[in-house]
């Protein structure tokens, strides 16, 4: 029990997330749709997160976790002025 | 206490009552609180699905709804207690104002969550973190199976509430 | 504790069907369910006071980068 049975629950965990990670990245990379990429970043950055909590740096979530969403909105406002 | 499975399908079942109740009573399915719901609605009816459901769906993706606060209250119960609950409360109040939300589906879900979770853990039959996982597995039924099948389920409960609770439409 | 493992697994499987869905706006729904689990994940993680905020902060994130996606998707730069 204790530390022992901590590590093996955060295992899966762990394999989950690179699983987003790397589904998030082959996604982003094969979509020709720009819309589609952005879907797919979104994708990997919610793998990366566990990795970030797992770790204690909870203020690095909540920092991570509001410029993450602000720099998408950033792109969005830029392609609406180009296309426009 | 039970077994875990059996408590965790419990609290997904208690869970999706409680944020569809709340959601049907603010009239989430009636239109598209912000533009990209309405985009999610349309294209979901596209698809097959029907209009209605397709606007509350793409509500629970555009704001905070009571899907959201059932969830993080469930959260805040596990981390912190009642005190937790109601913190998680605050939180979803300023997100569904930075949102531009005009209806409080969202924080009268959270808070109402919170109370019944904490009625619940007291009580000593459930565990919070069952009502996380539980919250997890009913937004997944509506939201992460069929969209078509979703949306008609919707529609269904819409016009049932609508009976129930008539109002002078304009 | 399988809650957490239940999260886990339903993370991967709404991460499988966003990238199979070929309409941009069904996909929505999809990443939704992503953000749901992951928030269940960093709560189950760490029980502190402190990771309610970070787990409000990162799906109230999610949900606001969702909206702009599909309003900025709806807002007229697929004009035929």
């Amino acid at each position: 029990m204790g530390r022992g049975y901590q590590e093996t629950m955060n295992d899966v965990v762990m394999v989950a997330s690179v699983l987003l990670i790397l589904v998030g990245m082959t996604a982003a990379i094969f979509n020709r749709d720009p819309f589609d990429k952005l879907i797919s970043l979104s994708v990997l950055i919610a793998g990366v997160f566990p990795f970030i909590v797992e770790r204690g740096f909870l203020d690095v979530a909540i920092a991570t976790a509001l410029i993450a969403p602000l720099s998408t909105i950033f792109t969005l406002m830029v392609c609406r002025r180009v296309q426009v | 206490m039970l077994d875990e499975p059996l408590r965790i399908l419990i609290a997904a079942i208690i869970c999706w009552l409680n944020f569809m109740t709340i959601d049907l009573i603010f009239k989430l399915p009636h239109s598209g609180g912000v533009s990209g719901a309405t985009a999610i609605a349309q294209e979901v009816e596209k698809g097959g699905g029907n209009l209605n459901g397709g606007y509350m769906m793409g509500n629970i993706v555009s704001s905070p709804d009571a899907s959201a606060g059932t969830l993080l209250a469930s959260c805040g119960v596990y981390c912190a207690g009642l005190p937790g609950g109601l913190f998680a409360a605050l939180l979803v109040y300023v997100g569904n104002r930075i949102c531009y939300d005009p209806g409080y589906a969202g924080t009268t879900g959270c808070i109402t969550a919170t109370f019944i979770v904490y009625g619940a853990v007291q009580s000593g039959w459930f565990a919070a973190s069952d009502f996380i996982a539980g919250m997890v597995i009913a937004i997944l039924t509506i939201q992460g199976l069929s969209s078509v099948h979703a949306s008609r389920l919707i529609a269904r409960l819409w016009k049932v509430r609508c009976r129930i609770i008539p109002e002078d439409k304009p | 504790m399988i809650a957490i493992y239940i999260c886990a697994g339903i993370a991967v499987y709404a991460a499988i069907r966003v990238i199979i869905e070929r309409n941009t706006m069904r996909k929505l729904p999809f990443l939704n369910v992503v953000s749901f689990a992951v928030t269940g994940i960093i709560a189950l993680l760490l029980p502190h006071p402190i990771t309610i905020a970070a787990a409000a902060a990162y799906f109230v994130g999610s949900t606001l980068e969702s909206n702009a996606i599909a309003s900025t998707w709806a807002g007229g730069i697929r004009k035929p």
